[in-house]
């Protein structure tokens, strides 16, 4: 079973395309796939239409609230795990029922849901009646391979659910996606959690291992991964809110990436979508290009995805030079037939790469050339906390001009976590935003109060009535966003050795992941992480590395049986504090770590940028780092989660 | 952007985005990129992608198949075949809720287990868990003893907050937040209802805000600028109804703006159409104008429009001598807009600082304006390699001929 690591994650898809399998058996020959649009390009990475058809699909339709007839009486929904997509399904079919109340008895209705089915669902359909005449399928699809090192579950939603809704529901199934995972790289040794999501996926990993335990394969028959950490989108923001530098992070701003697929819609993108138009023509929809963004079926696409993007046009215009060297006129005959029948399609292909890289640059220059120096300066001063009132005087004057309905917030987001806005600065934003945009966003601010993106200022009255509030009302040196960024040296000073992730931010700041795995490959054991990473609150450890200190193995019975409202259930994991405290004391310490391959998992939507600054870490260290989240998600992304 | 202008651009730019001299520029790129070679046909790509992927292993040497068969029993949360049904402790249950088993609630008829299950659930994190066991506690249990629980239960409390919300129960979850404090949320909470489920209908959304006005935003606790501009959102829907335009309906103050100003420009105040009236209405800032009132004019290429905005009385009767627009943001936004190189010298020549006026003139390829500015530093060397740029016998070319030979002015290289 010892095989390369990325031909294992690759081939995960198997597993996916396996459990599509089993529920498709369940649903009948003869049946009509009815599927949302959101799924269309996840559903392609896991099979193709003929495969479809050879499991019984005849005919496919996009799902649409007026469908009409379809051609077979058996239908097969395919709908992420959203309400109003669901309540959407069962109007549909309480129509068709209406017209044809002998289907009822017919069993020939069937909802799959990817991730889950979750039980809300099954007392809706209780509820209309339609227990026993529609059966509801999970489809839990695994990681998707989407680049080298890259894995996502591609479920979009799922950030809005978990911080903005604080729905927590489908927080199981990123759990189920890293047991299944850990069927086919071992588990691994040591676990660092970040947040209060990531501790309770481990939870629930932990009630997945105990469940299904007696036939885990034995820990010791594969050990791909060394350590995995597990971190909460919230834990780091600013990763998510700064204008990234490189060239993938650039793409992820300016265009539409699902799935590893960058689609270019004419003169379309994200930012000229956001702003006010103040034309009446609608712009001429320009020719649609799809650019697969994998590095192994594009390498120039790998050479060039993490570059500072102030590189990417010279590297690009090298490439271009290799080949005029290799024009074809030099060629005889012979070796023109040659030509033909082994490079011709490689160079074409490299070719194509080549003209839809060049292309896409030059839409980032023409976007971002103006606005960019301003842009990562103010956003630099931010994070060192200098200059607070020009910095918002620059995002006054954006909100008044040039605003943008999500990146517009986003500044103001990262003004408030990194300096803090008085209530008068919140409000003036606050006004010019609404007048914009339409006064219906308000409740837009409080969802972003709600998901820790803005701190909401307490009205000065208020506050008089409080004393304690004085001091916080005072200039303050700085704020606790510097004093820990500092502690954990994500600010970086002026001397660049050039080879500091923060490139990745135009040299203004290091991605807490990128800290955390420098932190696991740079220190000799356990206890040397966990002082390294002790301004971290919410740091949580799990794993055989803390076995020993367990007392004993406690079952999650055990486990509720002893619960108090006040402490968390630590099942899956462990405070890292109290951890620290003990290896010091008992002068343990002694845990070896040395992992050779991190596995980074973040909760709620992982950045280009995150992904690049990691990879400066696994260079230095000469390690591996593989990265995986529910999504790849911009700062526009996480914006629009929000209205 | 226009081909010519594109390399251009990144050369005056900044240090962020700058290249090598020798690098080729795009169009070269692209030429020798798009360039065919013989037996080139067009779907060559397709196939060539499809050719490159990677083969992929086969399941069973990814899994044994008794793990594919655990993995296939996890996802579909059934019962392993050989195992008991094992008795309904509060553990078991919750087990089962997280791994989307059946379950019976119904066993579980004491509060002491009811409020179990719900710290257990609370405790694992499992939203689904804790969302099913909240809504058996509403079944089986008062709501003042539901809410009292909830209460001290944030998690399980945001909960049942976000069903409700989805659910659009909103009665029930106003209800659930007269608890002490929560009030303000409540109001938040039925405004985004209310502007979710009315669509663009003014009558409706009037009717819905201002009863909502009047029994939640005045309560105690609810902030006031939150209420203000709930106000004035109710103040733009009666204009917007007075206007009585379909396309108006529902849109931003500055849509609405906008329109005025194409429709409408030259009514003057108190006039309900008039741009000036929706702005004391609406209290739009004069930035906020100013940047309409350009995109608007220039838009529809009413250059002389734009050009007396910077010379006029604004709407608060004040006279300006200059636009509200930063200069470097007026500058950068009339060059998107294609305004002619006079008016961006004009503009240029509002600038006092003479290094930010050298800059800029660069930057927007305001030649006239760095000839001026590099005879008034008197350097001759920059001007000099700055005429070799331009292309000769142009205007530009001449004046900074010219410039270079006017002996009045004293050299300093």
């Amino acid at each position: 079973m010892d095989q390369p690591l990325s031909l294992k994650l690759a081939s995960l898809s198997q597993i996916s395309q396996h459990k599509l399998e089993k529920i498709l058996d369940q649903c009948g020959d003869k049946a009509d796939l009815i599927i949302d649009p959101s799924l269309i390009k996840p559903l392609e990475r896991i099979c193709g239409v003929s495969w479809l058809r050879q499991h019984g699909i005849e005919k496919i339709y996009k799902m649409d609230p007026q469908l009409g007839t379809t051609a077979n009486i058996i239908r097969v929904y395919l709908i992420p795990a959203s309400i109003k997509k669901y309540k959407c399904v069962l109007d549909q079919i309480s129509s068709v029922l209406s017209q044809n109340p002998s289907l009822a008895d017919a069993k020939c209705f069937n909802i799959i849901i990817a991730p889950k089915v979750i039980s809300t669902f099954d007392s809706i359909l209780e509820n209309r009646g339609l227990y026993d005449v529609v059966k509801l399928h999970s489809f839990s699809w695994e990681l998707m391979y989407l680049d080298d090192q890259l894995l996502s579950l591609e479920l979009p939603f799922i950030y809005k659910q978990l911080f903005v809704e604080q729905n927590h529901s489908l927080l199981s199934s990123i759990s189920m996606s890293l047991w299944s995972l850990f069927h086919v790289t071992g588990r691994p040794k040591c676990i660092l959690s970040l947040g209060k999501l990531s501790a309770s996926v481990l939870d629930i990993l932990e009630v997945y291992n105990e469940s299904y335990s007696r036939d885990f394969i034995s820990s010791e028959s594969s050990q791909d991964i060394g350590a995995l950490i597990v971190m909460d989108r919230d834990q780091d923001y600013a990763s998510s809110l700064l204008t990234p530098a490189t060239y993938s992070g650039l793409l992820s701003e300016i265009f539409d990436i699902s799935c590893g697929h960058l689609e270019v819609n004419g003169n379309d993108t994200k930012l000229k979508r956001g702003k006010l138009n103040f034309t009446t023509t609608a712009g001429n929809p320009g020719k649609n290009t799809v650019i697969t963004l994998d590095s192994s079926l594009d390498n120039l696409y790998g050479e060039i995805k993490h570059r500072h993007f102030s590189e990417v046009l010279s590297v690009l215009s090298s490439k271009a030079k290799l080949l005029k060297n290799e024009d074809i006129k030099a060629l005889g005959i012979k070796e023109m037939k040659e030509f033909v029948a082994t490079k011709l399609q490689q160079v074409t292909l490299f070719k194509q790469n080549l003209v839809n890289h060049v292309l896409v640059s030059e839409t980032i220059i023409s976007e971002m050339n103006n606005k960019f120096e301003n842009l990562t300066f103010t956003e630099s001063e931010m994070l060192n906390n200098r200059n607070k009132k020009s910095n918002f005087t620059y995002i006054d004057e954006n909100f008044g001009t040039d605003i943008h309905i999500y990146n517009s917030l986003r500044l103001m987001c990262l003004l408030s976590l990194t300096q803090g806005l008085s209530y008068e600065e919140y409000n003036t934003l606050v006004s010019k935003y609404l007048i914009a945009f339409g006064y219906r966003f308000l409740y837009v601010f409080n969802n972003l109060i709600t998901a820790g993106l803005l701190v909401q200022p307490s009205s000065p009255k208020l506050s008089l009535s409080n004393l304690g509030n004085l001091s916080e009302r005072l200039p303050r040196w700085q704020n606790e966003f510097q004093t820990v960024a500092n502690k954990l040296k994500q600010l970086p000073s002026k001397s660049d050795d050039g080879k500091s992730p923060s490139y990745v931010f135009n040299g203004g700041y290091v991605p807490l992941v990128a800290v955390i795995c420098n932190a696991l490959l740079t220190s000799e054991a356990l206890v040397d992480v966990l002082s390294k990473l002790s301004a971290l609150s919410d740091l949580k450890v799990g794993g055989t590395v803390i076995e020993k200190l367990k007392d004993g193995m406690e079952t999650l019975n055990e486990k509720l049986s002893n619960l108090n409202l006040q402490n968390d259930l630590e099942f899956g994991c462990r405070d890292a504090k109290s951890i620290l405290k003990t290896l010091k004391a008992d002068k343990l310490g002694g845990f070896s770590l040395k992992p050779k391959t991190i596995l980074v998992y973040v909760i709620g939507g992982v950045t280009y940028a995150e992904i690049a600054a990691c990879d400066v870490i696994q260079a230095n260290t000469g390690s591996r780092i593989i990265i995986a989240s529910d999504c790849i998600a911009s700062g526009c992304d996480l914006m629009a989660a929000n209205t | 952007m226009a081909d010519d202008d594109y390399w251009n651009t990144s050369e005056t730019k900044t240090k962020a985005f700058s290249f090598d001299d020798d690098v080729l520029t795009p169009q070269e790129i692209l030429a020798i990129g798009q360039k065919s070679y013989p037996g080139q046909s067009e779907n060559v790509f397709t196939s060539t992608v499809s050719n490159a992927k990677t083969t992929l292993l086969p399941l069973s040497s990814l899994v044994s198949s008794k793990v594919l068969d655990l993995i296939l029993l996890a996802q579909s949360g059934k019962d392993p075949k050989d195992k008991p049904e094992p008795e309904q402790t509060v553990a078991v249950t919750l087990k089962r809720l997280v791994l989307g088993r059946s379950f019976l609630l119904h066993t579980h008829r004491s509060l002491k287990s009811k409020t179990e299950l719900l710290d257990g659930a609370v405790a694992i994190g499992d939203g689904n868990a804790i969302l099913t066991v909240v809504l058996f506690l509403i079944q089986t249990l008062n709501k003042k003893l539901v809410y009292e629980l909830l209460s001290s239960r944030p998690l399980a409390l945001n909960h049942y907050i976000s069903f409700l919300q989805t659910e659009g129960k909103i009665t029930d979850l106003t209800d659930l937040l007269t608890m002490p404090g929560r009030s303000p949320e409540a109001a938040v909470h039925q405004f985004q209802h209310i502007v979710k489920t009315q669509g663009n209908s003014v009558e409706g959304l009037l009717r819905k805000l201002n009863n909502l006005l009047s029994n939640h935003f005045n309560q105690p606790g609810v902030d006031t600028h939150q209420t203000k501009m709930v106000t004035d959102y109710v103040k733009l829907l009666e204009w917007q109804k007075c206007a009585n335009k379909t396309e108006l309906n529902n849109k931003s103050t500055l849509h609405c703006l906008s329109y005025c100003c194409t429709h409408h420009w030259n009514e003057g105040a108190g006039n309900m159409m008039s741009p000036l009236t929706l702005c004391q209405r609406q209290q739009v800032t004069p930035l906020q104008y100013d940047w309409v009132v350009l995109n608007v004019h220039a838009n529809s290429n009413k250059w002389d429009i734009v050009e007396s905005l910077f010379t006029k009385k604004d709407w608060l009767g004040r006279t300006t001598v200059s636009s509200h627009i930063p200069m470097e943001t007026l500058l950068s936004r009339l060059s998107e807009l294609s305004a002619s190189k006079q008016m961006l010298a004009t503009c240029l020549n509002k600038i006092h600082n003479s290094e930010d006026r050298l800059r800029l003139a660069q930057k927007y390829k305001v030649h006239s304006v760095v000839i001026e500015s590099l005879a008034k530093q008197k350097d001759r060397s920059t001007l000099t390699n700055y005429k070799m740029t331009l292309n000769p016998q142009s205007e530009e070319y001449i004046l900074a001929d010219n410039t270079l030979r006017d002996a009045s002015i004293k050299w300093k290289n």
